[in-house]
């Protein structure tokens, strides 16, 4: 029964799209009026029966309807009901139903806020809208449905992959999907424009909000993904370059890039055929990341299904590619604009640069991710890439970066004069040098990380110094305080003060990944208890094992007492979980924070002949609680980008 | 000099140093896959470099420090077997008569000197697989790697 409803409404969703997608072109060739707000209803339709089908699965998990494959596949009578809630996005079916959803929750609040407004454009961004989630429903509906009954229906279910039973799993999807989702905003605008041939600035100011909040959702994502695999996978890290990771990353960097060059069209006309093949680059990157994850073709830790999906996914990339690339050429001789640069040292070839080591950035890492793919079609080598080689190539192009974001929102429009550029950075740059050379006294002494945190300190300081002379100018006119001037400021350009704290909680996350990339310590050995192992100022004891039946599974723990510079701090308790349904235990990794380093325990082993003998491996990560803070950081910056301001209180920005 | 040349100039030197960045990434970072027969017959030109060896492991190989974590056991793919040094933990799934793939360089005493194991799965195993498989208890040593 709920499957029937479930799979029913999905088709006429279908069915919906497919009108959603001809009516705009009926109603540019025949009849404008009538047609235009059929496209925005079947819109609001799909939303309808999607929701529909949406509640349905969720039902089924809730209620372990094991009649329905997918429930049986990833819900147990044992699985507490928000496992069962997330167990919606636990597998291939689920997760493609979340993403049509999302989509066309997105699709209905574009359709609906804007119903009174861009007559011309709208039917077409509905159309886009409903191309997209054609492409979605017919891969639910026909390849890969989540309502596929099973029988004869089993007592109990399978049950969820452990790993995902997990916090941050219940969010990691979600937040993911929404900024992959977000993207289709902007990209929608933007092919609207170019089929209407209307190529200003509308599309852009319009989804500008929309563009910042899918860039949050994406980087939020990635985050907790990170934080999730550090504080779940157990093996002391974070980020793997693992093709998954990849994919997820990768639709980041040209979303960062267009972030930063739509300023520079917005305020100098410039750059619009760039913008709008970032957008579409940083779409297809979002169907693309589908394809690798779901095709099977790249072997990745994130055992997915495979099938016939990622064939669809190939064949849809193909289709939006060849589709927008092919508009904008038709258009082309509506872009021909443009002013050029007028000087190399000016804030647009700043975010120019910025922008090229983003793409650079993109490709280098496209290119690692799909190499082992080329080499086994071309030359029949099997091959794969390892970290070191996303490490190597990254870290420059990412330190330039870093400059780039002391220097980018500072330096002068069109031509910096000497006096504008001693102006905004001689303090700063003197101030960064002197840190710089502090921290080389003090212990740092490898170029790399010096050059990172040097740079670092250069982004805070040019920050700090323009906010600074911000607020002295509040003080002279209206006799402001520093808290009642930084509200001021922040209320008057949101978009500027924002930017900051977002760049502000980069440096943050960049400062964790620099701390942690060089300057970890790890050791492993087997203890007897009593026995201790010293890693850096760092000494473990090992204190016991102890053993415990739990609903799900049967955890093994061990205890280890933790001497900071001798002093004690308390037992930590890192665990071997033994579920009945997986072959082997999987670890529960344990760390103790502070501002300074992780101290994180991993019990990799314990004898089971003799169960007082335990493999323990010991890492020391500096800095890697600052990564966390920076995702706050990112946070606050982005709701004082967007939050909604009465027109009054907004200026033109700086 | 005129705008559109600079530009030029400017594209070209940093297409180079992206192309010299790849180039010097993938030279240290490209892990090749080869059978034991194959690595021992490349063992010259590969030795010192990073490498991936699949096969079994040869029933009766296997040697254990559990104390000191030293495992030493032989890889075959049938015709070559190939000894192995490995210190650390290896996967659960890691036992004679299966299979495994160990990644590391070959010592100039032919021994493979490996740095990480990874276990065969019956069903999901592939030769590219990471060793980061967290069904396992076992934690690669990325950061060794990594350096």
């Amino acid at each position: 029964m709920t499957a029937t409803l479930g799979h029913s409404s999905i088709l006429m969703a279908f069915a919906l799209a497919l009108v959603g997608i001809a009516s705009p072109l009926i109603a540019a060739r025949f009849e404008p009026e009538r047609f235009r707000a059929v496209a925005r209803y079947s819109i609001f339709g799909q939303f309808t029966l999607v929701t529909v089908a949406a509640a349905a699965l969720i039902y089924g998990l809730v209620a372990t309807d094991f009649s329905i494959k997918y429930v049986a596949f990833n819900t147990t009578r044992a699985t507490p009901i928000y496992y069962r809630v997330t167990g919606l996005w636990g597998a291939l079916e689920g997760s493609l139903l979340l993403w049509e959803w999302i989509l066309i929750i997105f699709a209905g609040i574009v359709a609906w806020v804007y119903r009174e407004r861009h007559h011309e454009l709208m039917p077409w961004v509905v159309m886009i809208f409903s191309i997209v989630s054609a492409f979605f429903l017919g891969v639910i509906g026909f390849l890969s449905n989540p309502f596929e009954t099973i029988s004869p229906i089993p007592l109990d279910g399978r049950g969820l992959n452990p790993l995902l039973e997990d916090a941050n799993m219940m969010t990691h999807p979600p937040l993911l999907y929404t900024g992959f989702v977000g993207l289709t905003v902007p990209f929608a605008f933007a092919m609207a424009a170019l089929i209407v041939g209307k190529i200003d600035e509308a599309w852009i100011t319009t989804t500008r909000r929309w563009t910042i909040t899918a860039w949050f959702f994406l980087t939020a994502g990635n985050l907790v993904g990170a934080w999730w695999s550090y504080h779940v996978l157990g093996w002391g890290g974070y980020w793997a370059w693992d093709p998954v990771e990849n994919a997820a990353f990768m639709p980041w960097l040209p979303a960062t890039a267009f972030l930063h060059s739509v300023q520079v069209q917005e305020r100098r006309r410039m750059l619009k055929v760039w913008n709008l093949s970032l957008i579409i680059v940083a779409f297809s990157l979002t169907i693309f990341g589908t394809f690798l994850t779901r095709s099977g073709i790249i072997s990745s830790i994130h055992a997915f299904s495979s099938g016939p999906v990622g064939a669809f996914f190939l064949g849809f990339l193909a289709f939006i590619l060849l589709g927008s690339f092919g508009l904008l050429a038709y258009r082309a001789d509506l872009l021909k604009e443009q002013p050029e640069l007028d000087s190399m040292i000016s804030r647009e070839s700043a975010f120019l640069l910025n922008n090229i080591v983003l793409v650079s950035a993109l490709f280098t890492i496209f290119l690692g991710t799909i190499f082992p793919l080329i080499s086994e079609a071309v030359a029949g080598v099997q091959v794969s890439v390892g970290a070191p080689y996303f490490n190597s190539v990254t870290v420059p192009l990412f330190l330039c970066l870093v400059f780039l974001m002391a220097v980018g929102p500072m330096i002068a429009w069109r031509r910096a004069s000497w006096d504008n550029l001693k102006r905004n950075f001689l303090w700063p740059a003197s101030a960064a040098l002197l840190f710089g050379f502090g921290l080389f006294l003090w212990k740092v002494r490898d170029f790399l990380p010096l050059l990172g945190f040097t740079l670092l300190a250069f982004v805070v300081c040019t920050m700090t110094y323009d906010t600074a002379l911000a607020l002295r100018a509040r003080k002279r006119i209206a006799g402001e305080g520093i808290l009642r001037g930084l509200i001021t400021l922040s209320r008057r350009n949101q978009r500027r003060y924002g930017g900051f704290i977002v760049h502000l909680g980069v440096v943050l996350i960049i400062m964790g990944i620099a701390g942690s990339m060089t300057y970890s310590k790890e050791k492993e050995a087997t203890l007897a208890v009593k026995q201790d192992l010293t890693v850096g100022n760092y000494r473990i004891q090992f204190e016991g094992l102890k053993g415990a039946q739990q609903p799900t599974h049967f955890r093994v723990e061990g205890a280890f007492r933790v001497f900071h510079n001798g002093n004690d701090e308390g037992v930590i308790n890192p665990a071997l979980k033994f579920f009945p349904s997986q072959q082997s235990p999987i670890g529960r990794a344990v760390h103790q924070s502070s501002l300074s380093e992780d101290i994180y325990l991993i019990l990799s082993g314990f004898s089971e002949v003799e169960r007082n003998q335990a493999t323990l491996k010991v890492l020391v990560r500096p800095l890697v609680i600052w990564m966390w803070i920076g995702g706050f950081v990112i946070v606050f910056g982005t709701l004082i980008c967007i939050w909604p301001m009465p027109k009054a209180e907004q200026q033109e920005q700086s | 000099m005129s705008k559109s040349r600079r530009f030029l100039i400017g594209g070209v030197i940093i297409l180079g140093a992206l192309a010299y960045m790849i180039y010097g990434g993938m030279q240290e970072a490209l892990v090749y896959f080869k059978m034991p027969s194959e690595l021992r017959a490349e063992e010259k030109s590969l030795q010192g470099k990073f490498v991936r060896m699949g096969g079994m492991v040869v029933k009766g190989s296997l040697e254990k420090d559990l104390q000191n974590l030293i495992y030493r056991f032989e890889i075959t793919d049938g015709s070559t077997k190939f000894p192995v040094y490995f210190k650390g933990v290896p996967p659960d799934l890691f036992v004679e008569g299966k299979g495994a793939v160990v990644e590391g360089r070959v010592g100039g005493d032919g021994v493979f000197q490996a740095t990480m194991i990874m276990a065969k799965h019956a069903e999901d195993y592939s030769p590219h697989a990471d060793g980061k498989t967290p069904t396992n208890s076992f934690i690669p040593a990325k950061e060794a790697t990594a350096k």
